[in-house]
């Protein structure tokens, strides 16, 4: 299953949470024609390397889907910033 | 360790049977073990999914925290996409790890030496305490 949802969690220097929650689908959907440009980069960067394009789109594809669970919490006191992929 | 092993090693150990005998004991009863099926855990309680870091840092007056979770299913998946890299930039990056004095060979680290690293990640336990500060590493 690929990430549904990336919530982002900003602590300012006020003491005030900024909090936001990021669709991954729908904004894959509004970024498709950018996304297009970027696999034809990558497909044109594999040839350059010499690697294989198929395996490289499997890895990725095996990294997204490895996503959700992931979690990131730094707080130093003044600032926390918090990111959590489901 | 099982019953019968056990008996067999007690037996052993009263001069009851030869070490020879022992073996062949062993022998026997491990041939009538049942296999476990493939891709049954190797042990009883749950696999571990995740990879944690936590630290609690209090010096310097100020209370801060390090919480990060990882699945191991990530860690799986960024080794299988590093064993893309070409051979020609491992080289390059053994020679510039060579200049700053770590003389690593990349080119002879194999996916499937990655793959049982992390794999084995799942029994490990880093414990790091100073007196403001502590940290952990662990699988869950």
């Amino acid at each position: 299953m690929i990430p549904q949802l990336v919530t982002v969690r900003y602590r300012r220097s006020d003491g005030r949470w900024l909090r936001l929650f990021v669709p991954v689908l729908p904004v894959l959907l509004v970024l498709s024609p950018l996304l297009l440009l970027a696999v034809l980069a990558g497909l044109v960067a594999c040839r350059m390397f010499r690697v294989s394009p198929m395996g490289a789109l499997r890895g990725v594809g095996r990294l997204l889907w490895a996503l959700p669970g992931a979690r990131f919490e730094i707080d130093d006191g003044q600032l926390a910033v918090l990111v959590s992929v489901r | 360790m099982n019953e019968q092993r056990r008996q067999i090693l007690e037996m052993l150990a009263e001069g009851k049977i030869t070490a020879d005998e022992a073996e062949r004991l062993i022998d026997a009863v491990e041939r009538d073990q049942p296999v476990p099926p493939p891709g049954a855990a190797l042990s009883p309680k749950t696999r571990p999914r995740y990879l944690r870091v936590v630290m609690d840092d209090n010096s310097d007056g100020g209370a801060g925290r390090i919480n990060i979770r990882v699945p191991l299913q990530l860690l799986r998946a960024g080794v299988r996409l590093a064993s893309l890299v070409p051979p020609q930039v491992l080289i390059r990056v053994n020679a510039e790890l060579d200049k700053t004095g770590v003389p690593i060979d990349l080119t002879q680290l194999k996916p499937q030496h990655l793959d049982d690293l992390v794999e084995h990640l799942d029994e490990l336990t880093v414990d790091l305490d100073q007196p403001d500060t502590k940290m952990r590493v662990y699988c869950e």
